[in-house]
């Protein structure tokens, strides 16, 4: 008796552990969101102020759009006359100006220089070091008009060095030559990953940018001891109408709150992620209380024969929950400081470039762990232990157990429902307001399933088990058996596995619905064989010049130009596109529903259909248009098409736009080889030799363009993916949770069954079966959910096509019963490793 | 009992006993708490009889069963059933003997509560992928009186009942030796009667071999020979006994422990 209770408490312990993991790396996941976007913050934050602590003022262009972010507003240049007139005003000690724009070094082998997800910035060398944001940490600022400063990561990852000649690509596809003269750092920090750049003297700059007599900003310091606010009066008074002067701090407040908009979507998304894993996780939770409380059924009757008092056992139950939650809570938090760096890696492997320092642990990262993770622990366990007080006393001394859980079924199923959700309102509450709504939702949801899913367990796992039942003969029928005999045990086990499938299905339609719809959409655009754009979006332009070129290659026989650029309408931002008047029916399908294309000859706005129902916009009305170059107007709609995956919401003629853009570029040229495979392809064939000079633009047939559309959107399921797979992990120890309390509670059987003849292999095998069919089980709920709440939600997006990726949805199955099998691997072993004489002997 | 039972092929005659133990010894712990529960056992169990093991508590009498059994491996000395000494094999060969050669009939928890009580019947066949023979299978649950509740779970079942699938179980299978745990500690007086008549009949009319492990001396009397145990060792032996005579012995036995 000494060596079963001995055994009982290993297991006991051993349970302790498995139900820990399950909040633990639920805590992991919400601690390392913390510290990551913690550590961003501060990183950021630093190089921000080490750049805009140096200056006291800014002047520069009002912003164009008032909707706009300030950080990133499209702001006219100042006139370079204003340093002078700024360093005349009293107080002032000293002030430079600066112009930047897109400057990409190209490598020794020709290809454009990529160290992170950014291109590289161009600027003029500002001469006075208290103004500069570059350290020169070797050689000397650039004097020449062809000496440029090279960023350090460039120069290391590239091996350039001082001295050597570097071919740098402007925008419209101008390459200069330049000697390198210096090499230097951003800033304080040199941890700013992905952002280059090249510096050149002013003259060069100003040139190269196409801002002769302009600067973008200048940057101004006070004389010391002046009084600042005194000094940035007489500067406002000293400038012209549309010229603003902002502090440094200004400034960067304004970068500040701009990366924290950022980083607050980044830490939302992997905290909805996160606290997915602990809605799974609490399954896991309240599924080995539920076991543990009707295995200890005596014992706990026995407490209270004894004189426990309801509140006695409740509070001890509780208890267990609370220890359990915390001491769980603790790891994960520790280990989310892990989680952060594997976040990261996560996040740069999937080409997110972002910047190190020093984790930061914050004490609002270890109080929210804790608490969420103490708090989901003790509430899943509520409904148990409110199970537990209503133990009868003599239930300690009569035989029946297993008994009560089918009868207290139905009502399991109700306390599910009202504590899970209790779990979810929680849990939710945290997040930010339209998330949780969401969410809530979907919990809810999940909720009420797991309390119908005890219903069909059942006939379900008799299904999913026979044909393993007929392919393992005995034990798999015993798998089977065991696997349909506590039904409440077998759906709770597999709603946590049903919610995370039914998430990644849902993902899995959502995905292919959009690839699909994206593809069919550019089919029905796009008429042109190939398409020329610019590789990065940031470089997304460039010169008339090229796109001429390429509309006269030999095998052309029927070419496009298309614009774009932004503009205010309505008081948004938003995209326009400008093409010719006409000419355009080989290459682009503009299917006019409304209105005529004469109207882009004719200077007036074409937009598509869904702007004309969703702005409630007729032909003949008029809207309110500004553009940077212009200032404001009104435009005529004088044509409506259906929606066109390439043009976008907004179109005019190519006249209309080249004459209210600073610098018009071309966003795409297209072309028609007139169809026939070799046709195309010896088209194609000769645009990339042209583009050898234009490392930036590239050349894709429409299938190859079709394919590089979706390449962020299978990224970002990639990334949803990876973060559900945890919820899976989850799920999984739930499932080897089970596993372990049911072999313990068959010790006997087992025995009995080995004593007559059931050999390790055949034990391992019935364990095994057991484990496949309840991930089988919650697979298959969780894949027909989740396809459901898939083509749900791609019907409410109104996307054209909903496609079920049944491929996809098949080895979801397949990986569940994979997964299933390996989670059965350790209990199945413990199964087989049982004393057949222990397990026998009779008390 | 009016059918005839079909030809047993261990019908012949054989002089090797069925199971037989050589010095058994069976030492639990290490060191100072060293407990020797059975301190050299030389037992043999006859083909074709029906023997019962008495003993007082702690004598040793289920260790010698398990040991004999190849439920447990004794300490030293050597074991046979059907002239194979099982001591020395490794774990699936001793399974897959308790599978083929050994029947066993328990006090409780005899059954496989998800299985019906055919397939609880059939569960050693099955484990070992043999067909089971039709006939004497029907003719065993015919003569246990099974055949109405051949569908019914265990817990359909009373204990009278569920200790009859058990000897359908163990019989079924033609074993060299039937094992029995105080197959009736847990039964009334009728239940009992009838599961030690159905040993018997076994015996008798089937040529079974079965050793049975009780405390019960109205059990034993069944038996054709009974061999008390006592401190691990085989103490005293009474051929032919009566519930009278077997529970004399035992007060003697009692009366030199005491």
């Amino acid at each position: 008796m000494g060596k079963v209770t001995l055994r009982g408490m290993a297991a006991h312990k051993l349970r302790l552990a498995l139900t820990s993991l399950a909040i633990v790396l639920g805590v992991a996941f919400i601690s390392g969101t913390f510290v990551l976007t913690d550590t961003l913050h501060n990183t950021f934050y630093a190089l921000i102020g080490s750049i805009y602590d140096k200056i006291d003022f800014q002047v520069r262009g009002v912003a164009q759009f008032p909707s706009q972010q300030a950080a990133g507003a499209v702001r006219n240049p100042v006139p370079e006359s204003l340093v002078s007139t700024i360093k005349r005003v009293p107080g002032v000690e000293a002030a430079e100006g600066s112009v930047n724009g897109y400057a990409q070094f190209i490598s020794k082998t020709g290809k454009p220089v990529v160290t992170g997800s950014e291109p590289t910035i161009g600027e003029n060398f500002l001469t006075d070091p208290r103004l500069s944001d570059l350290r020169i940490v070797q050689g000397a600022p650039p004097t020449a008009a062809h000496d440029v400063v090279m960023d350090a990561e460039t120069a290391k990852k590239y091996h350039f060095h001082i001295g050597q000649s570097v071919r740098v690509l402007f925008m419209g596809g101008n390459v200069a030559s330049f000697t390198i003269t210096g090499i230097a750092q951003y800033g304080s920090s040199d941890t700013l990953a992905g952002v280059t750049f090249a510096a050149f003297t002013l003259p060069t700059a100003q040139l190269a940018f196409g801002k002769t007599g302009e600067f973008d900003h200048i940057d101004v310091l006070a004389k010391p001891g002046a009084d600042k606010q005194v000094v940035q009066a007489a500067i406002a008074r000293a400038l012209p109408p549309g010229v603003e002067v902002v502090t440094g701090q200004t400034v960067a407040n304004e970068q500040t709150t701009s990366i924290n908009q950022a980083l607050g979507f980044f830490s939302t998304a992997l905290l909805v992620f996160a606290f997915i894993a602990l809605f799974v996780g609490a399954f896991t939770i309240f599924n080995t209380f539920s076991i543990t409380v009707g295995q200890r059924t005596r014992e706990l009757g026995l407490l209270r024969a004894v004189g426990a008092s309801r509140r006695q056992v409740f509070r001890s139950v509780l208890g267990e929950a609370a220890i359990t939650g915390a001491l769980a809570s603790l790891v994960g938090t520790a280990l989310g400081l892990l989680a952060a760096l594997g976040l990261e890696g996560l996040m740069s492997a999937l080409g997110f470039t972002l910047p190190s320092g020093p984790l930061v642990f914050e004490a609002r990262t270890l109080i929210v762990s804790l608490a969420v993770g103490i708090g989901v622990t003790v509430v899943s366990a509520m409904a148990p232990a409110r199970r537990a007080v209503h133990v009868a006393p003599v239930v300690a001394i009569s035989d029946r157990q297993e008994a009560t859980t089918v009868r207290h079924a139905r009502w399991l199923g109700l306390t599910v429902a009202s504590r899970v959700l209790g779990i979810a309102l929680i849990v939710l509450g945290l997040v930010v307001h339209q998330v949780a709504l969401v969410g809530l939702g979907v919990a809810a949801f999940f909720v009420g399933l797991a309390m119908v899913l005890p219903s069909i367990a059942r006939p379900l796992s008799a299904a999913i088990g026979r044909p393993i039942a007929s392919a393992l003969g005995t034990p798999g029928k015993l798998g089977r058996a065991n696997s349909m005999r506590n039904p409440t045990r077998t759906a709770q086990t597999a709603s946590a596995l049903m919610v995370g499938v039914a998430l990644v299905s849902a993902m899995a339609v959502f995905g292919a619905s959009v690839s699909s719809s994206a593809t069919a959409s550019i089919d029905q655009a796009i008429r042109a064989d190939l398409l020329v754009t610019a590789k990065s979006s940031g470089s997304g332009s460039f010169s008339r010049s090229l796109a001429t070129q390429l509309s006269r290659l030999r095998g052309v026989t029927a070419s496009l130009v298309v614009y774009g650029g932004q503009f205010q309408v309505r008081q948004s931002l938003e995209h326009l596109k400008g093409v010719p008047s006409q000419g355009f029916g080989p290459t682009v399908d503009l299917r006019v529903k409304e209105g005529s294309t004469a109207a882009l000859a004719a200077g007036e706005l074409l937009i598509d259909s869904s702007t004309a129902k969703s702005d409630h916009l007729s032909l003949g009305s008029t809207v309110r248009v500004k553009f940077a170059k212009t200032g404001p107007g009104m435009m005529r709609i004088g044509g409506i098409y259906k929606d066109n995956a390439l043009i976008g919401s907004y179109l005019v003629g190519e006249g209309f736009f080249v004459s209210h853009f600073h610098n018009p570029q071309p966003g795409a040229v297209l072309l028609d080889a007139g169809g026939g495979a070799a046709g195309v392809a010896r088209l194609q064939d000769a645009v990339e030799r042209v583009l050898t000079n234009y490392p930036t633009v590239q050349v894709q047939t429409r299938s190859q363009f079709e394919k590089s559309q979706l390449s962020s959107v299978n990224q970002l399921l990639t990334l949803v993916y990876a973060l559900l797979a945890l919820a899976v992990v989850i799920a999984l120890i739930g499932v080897v949770n089970t596993l372990v309390l049911s072999v313990f509670e068959r010790t006997r059987e087992i025995g009995l069954l080995r004593a007559v003849g059931m050999r390790r292999a055949q034990v391992r095998s019935m364990v095994r079966s057991e484990s496949v069919i309840l991930s089988l089980f919650g697979a298959v709920v969780g894949i027909v959910i989740g396809t459901l709440m898939g083509v749900a939600l791609v019907a409410s997006l109104s996307l054209s096509n909903i496609t079920v990726p049944g491929a996809d949805i098949v080895v979801f199955f397949v990986l569940s019963g994979v997964l299933g099998l390996v989670a059965a691997t350790w209990p199945a072993r413990r199964a087989a490793k049982l004393d057949v004489l222990a397990a026998i002997a009779t008390e | 009992m009016t059918t005839r039972p079909p030809e047993t092929p261990a019908g012949e005659a054989e002089v090797r006993p069925a199971a037989q133990a050589i010095e058994l010894k069976k030492t639990y712990g290490t060191g100072q708490a060293v407990v020797e529960a059975l301190s050299g056992v030389s037992v043999s169990f006859g083909r074709g009889a029906f023997t019962a093991v008495m003993g007082p508590s702690g004598s040793g009498k289920s260790t010698l069963m398990h040991c004999m059994a190849g439920l447990d491996r004794p300490t030293s000395g050597k074991s046979y059933i059907g002239g194979r000494d099982i001591a020395a094999l490794d774990d699936t060969a001793l399974t897959e003997l308790r599978r083929d050669q050994v029947g066993f009939v328990f006090q409780s928890f005899n059954l496989v509560p998800t299985l019906s009580a055919a397939e609880n019947i059939t569960l050693p066949a099955d484990l070992a992928g043999r067909k089971v023979d039709k006939e004497w299978f029907g003719y065993t649950v015919g003569q246990l009186g099974l055949a109405s509740i051949l569908s019914h779970r265990p817990s359909e079942m009373s204990g009278g009942q569920q200790q009859r699938v058990a000897c359908a179980r163990a019989l079924v299978n033609r074993p060299q030796l039937i094992f029995a745990d105080e197959p009736t500690g847990n039964l009334d007086s009728v239940a009992s009667a009838e599961l030690l008549g159905i040993l018997r009949a076994s015996v008798d009319e089937l040529g079974q071999s079965i050793v049975m492990v009780t405390h019960d001396p109205g059990a034993a009397a069944h038996a054709d020979r009974v061999v008390f145990l006592a401190d691990g060792k085989v103490v005293d032996e009474l051929e032919g006994p009566t519930a009278a005579a077997v529970l004399d012995r035992v007060r003697a036995l009692g009366a030199k422990r005491s």
